[in-house]
């Protein structure tokens, strides 16, 4: 059975990209200061526009200027609605990658180790990835109703395909020149497992949780706006139904900078735990 | 003809090149006050240890690079950028991986300068007149990554005569074969250069290599060049008869021409390894 | 990539075809088992009863109007996308000064799911297709936009100076080499843009259907939604799930082999 891994995917993984440490270094030979300075300029050619296509169209309710928006997003940060939905978002997404990472890399390592479970397992995996955790939603609010259980069901669902394959490909894909060398010296295969494969599984391993945060992240959005009275999405589409579109984009600028977080905290972590691993990782 | 005798094909006065450092903006000096004069139908091979800018150089006159200060004339006219009259071959060819044998060696033909007011059908047959020359014949529908090392060495090789230059630029072009296809390789480079024929209709040829007996073997002269910053230390004119074949590699002038040359750059080749 | 630590080779014995349909089997057998010990008047789905409401919805038209319609909403949504982000990914990535200038204002979108720029599509479009091609889209056009920029800045240089020692035009070298070797980059794009735009018009309908009293939107997710609040059919929901597998598994394979079509100079 033909099975992708996304793991050669030279694609964003989403927010933020593995492949460049900041902006800076990526484009070689500019100061860092200056490039600091052309991201500032490019921020504020951006808000111009909007400002200026915010005046041109003259409709608050479709394009609020980039104040109101402002303003809307200080009286929420202020009364702390926001970090509440934030919150509430947050706690959901860290207990589905929690329960994903439990769930899946374990199986993973199963699948990467035996022939037979991957030969037992695989196709399951393969007829349920097609379906995406948004298909999900409705067979979902029947079954755990409007609320909490929901959005972290289809995370974890979510969240759970890509870490699955990253690990079945990291625990494959360690080297083989390594297990020989290790056999060689009469290392036991748990030893073996716990000292060579494991390392050597977990910079795809990691790549497979930024994917996997990516997704549920994609996904929590939609979840929460269709069957969630709080959390982020919940609140966009709130203040869309009252009509209050400043808060509606302060909300969207929420759910881009908790993303944004999230992702810059997963990178650290993965150059915590993989140091040895720069470079190589998706991208 | 009296003109061709006294005006030297291509002409380097003074040549310097810097390169800025990015980030730290640290300028080096890649190649020094380099003056060389070429003559028609030569072939020249520049020889020297990595880092002294023989690249350089030869991008400079492909027009791929500009030189910091000093001129570089080809038949008296400054050069000014990238031009079919010098093709060029890369040290790792640069074949298209997307175009076969035959797409590959039309490639100039069919987009650029060198076809252009031919007919289509005399365009087909030039590139089918080089097939031939380089024996790839068979292959022409083979992607590059399906051919070996030496087979890509010779449509690069195509590639460059099909256009019709009067100047051939070799980046170290047989570097990356292994010792036996090397040999065999530069025999048949200096018999498709035109070794056999007279010298009015030979190219002009620029050779980059490492390799001090390829160098003997292919040149009419060898410009010896050493490091930081790239200049040259000698222009030795390799006066072996031509045609030229496996035997001339048993001549003693052979070896007493590979002994100087590696004299000259001995001792620099031992500190790059120190 | 073959598995490099075959602990057990044993179960060579049992057929792969058997090993492979061993759990999906059991577990169809399970759920029908279960759903028969239920009262006859549930709601809860079967295997049986969702093979039944797949071919009444397929009789009645209703499921190949709706697939048909959100098909039809990707195709157009992607070819936005796509367009938008082969042109602008093909600038950023052939000029740094375009990258340099661009690239914050991609970055800070980036983390914005496509769901969460629906409220927006809501309020300039209404609820009609025009709001699910906008998500469509804008989900299509990140994947699109980035793998052809690194493609093209991917570009073998020395192709460039190949092709400009040739005397070959600026033009013909942007159509001549730097797309053809973007060309994987671009498809592998256009493959997981294709992905995400198919789960994006699904979200969106659904949300539609959801968010505005069923609206007029149409397609399979409203289709969904429809089962889920008015006829309360979770027979109907299984299969427009399993409809949009397929459709997923369908796009996914028809890109690979597209891919395989397009690109033969790769082994």
């Amino acid at each position: 059975m033909q099975r992708s891994i996304e793991i050669d995917s030279p694609l964003p993984v989403s927010p933020g990209n593995p492949a460049r440490p900041t902006l800076a270094a990526k484009v070689a030979g500019y100061p860092a200061v200056l490039s600091g300075l052309v991201t500032l300029r490019s921020f504020a050619v951006f808000i111009a526009i909007w400002w200026a296509a915010a005046a041109w169209t003259h409709s608050p309710l479709q394009l609020p200027t980039p104040l109101s928006v402002l303003t809307a997003l200080k009286s929420l940060a202020i009364d702390g609605e926001m970090l509440d939905n934030a919150l509430t978002s947050f706690t959901r997404l860290a207990i589905s990658m929690g329960i994903a990472v439990v769930v899946a890399v374990p199986l993973g390592f199963l699948m990467g180790l035996s022939e037979r479970a991957n030969a037992y397992i695989d196709p399951m995996v393969e007829v349920l990835r097609p379906i995406s955790g948004i298909a999900w939603i409705p067979l979902a609010l029947f079954i755990f109703g409007v609320g909490d259980v929901l959005p972290v069901f289809i995370m974890t669902y979510v969240a759970c395909f890509p870490l699955l394959l990253n690990t079945i490909a990291g625990v494959r894909g360690t080297d083989r020149r390594l297990l020989a060398a290790a056999r060689t010296m009469g290392v036991p295969q748990s030893r073996i497992v716990r000292h060579v494969v494991m390392p050597g599984a977990l910079p795809t391993i990691m790549v497979g949780l930024r994917l996997a945060f990516a997704g549920a992240w994609s996904a929590i959005i939609a979840a929460e706006l269709i069957g969630s009275p709080s959390g982020l999405g919940f609140a966009i589409e709130w203040y869309r139904q009252l009509l209050m579109s400043p808060k509606v984009f302060a909300y969207i600028i929420a759910i881009g900078a908790v993303g944004y977080s999230c992702d810059v905290a997963l990178q650290a972590l993965q150059r915590t735990l993989t140091p040895w691993a720069r470079g190589t990782e998706l991208a | 003809m009296s003109d061709t005798m006294t005006r030297p094909k291509l002409r380097l006065d003074h040549v310097t090149k810097e390169f800025a450092a990015p980030r730290t903006g640290l300028r080096t000096v890649a190649v020094s006050d380099v003056s060389l004069e070429i003559q028609a139908g030569d072939f020249v091979c520049i020889v020297g240890p990595s880092g002294c800018g023989k690249t350089t150089v030869m991008n400079m006159i492909a027009g791929l690079d500009k030189p910091s200060s000093g001129t570089i004339e080809i038949d008296g006219a400054p050069i000014t950028g990238p031009g079919a009259d010098r093709g060029v071959m890369f040290q790792d060819y640069a074949l298209f991986p997307w175009l076969t044998v035959r797409d590959n060696i039309g490639f100039g033909l069919r987009n650029g300068t060198p076809g252009r007011g031919m007919a289509a059908n005399d365009v087909e047959e030039r590139i089918s007149k080089h097939i031939e020359l380089v024996r790839l014949g068979g292959a022409e529908t083979k992607y590059p990554h399906q051919i070996s090392g030496g087979m890509r060495q010779r449509v690069a090789l195509a590639r460059l005569l099909a256009n019709g230059p009067d100047v051939l630029l070799m980046d170290e072009p047989l570097g990356a074969l292994d010792a036996q296809t090397r040999l065999i390789l530069q025999a048949e480079l200096l018999r498709i250069w035109g070794e056999t024929a007279p010298r009015e209709e030979r190219k002009t040829a620029v050779f980059i290599t490492h390799d001090i007996a390829e160098a003997v073997f292919l040149s009419d002269s060898v410009v010896v060049m050493s490091s930081h910053p790239g200049r040259i230390r000698a222009v030795l004119p390799i006066d072996l008869p031509r045609p030229r074949d496996e035997h001339v590699r048993a001549h003693p002038r052979f070896a007493q021409l590979s002994e100087e040359i590696w004299e000259l750059i001995r001792d620099e080749a031992y500190r790059a390894i120190a | 990539m073959s598995a490099t630590l075959a602990l057990s080779s044993a179960g060579r014995r049992t057929p792969d075809m058997l090993r492979a349909i061993a759990l999906p089997i059991t577990l169809l057998v399970a759920w029908q088992l279960w759903a028969m010990t239920l009262p006859d008047d549930t709601r809860a789905p079967s295997p049986a009863s969702v093979v039944a409401a797949f071919v009444r919805l397929c009789a009645s038209g209703n499921l190949p109007i709706s697939l048909a319609q959100s098909f039809g909403r990707v195709l157009v949504g992607f070819a936005i996308g796509l367009v938008l982000g082969v042109s602008l990914g093909t600038l950023m990535g052939a000029s740094r000064a375009v990258r340099r200038n661009i690239e914050p204002i991609i970055e800070s979108f980036r983390p914005i799911a496509p769901m969460a720029v629906l409220p927006i599509a809501i309020l300039w479009f209404g609820t009609g297709t025009p709001a699910g091609l906008s998500i469509v889209g804008y989900a299509a056009f990140f994947p699109m936009l980035l793998s052809t920029a690194q493609g093209v800045s991917r570009t073998d240089r020395n192709l460039v100076q190949a092709a400009r020692t040739m005397g070959v035009s600026r033009f013909r070298i942007l159509a001549k080499v730097i797309v053809p070797a973007a060309l994987p980059s671009i498809l592998l794009g256009a493959r997981l843009g294709m992905g995400v735009a198919w789960t994006a018009i699904i979200a969106a309908e659904l949300a539609v259907g959801a968010k505005s009293g069923g609206g007029s939107s149409g397609g399979i997710g409203q289709m969904m939604f429809i089962f889920y609040s008015y006829s309360i059919d979770m027979n109907g929901i299984v299969v427009c799930m399993i409809v949009v597998g397929v459709v997923a598994l369908f796009i996914d394979r028809l890109f690979r082999i597209a891919e395989r079509h397009l690109i033969p100079w790769r082994q």
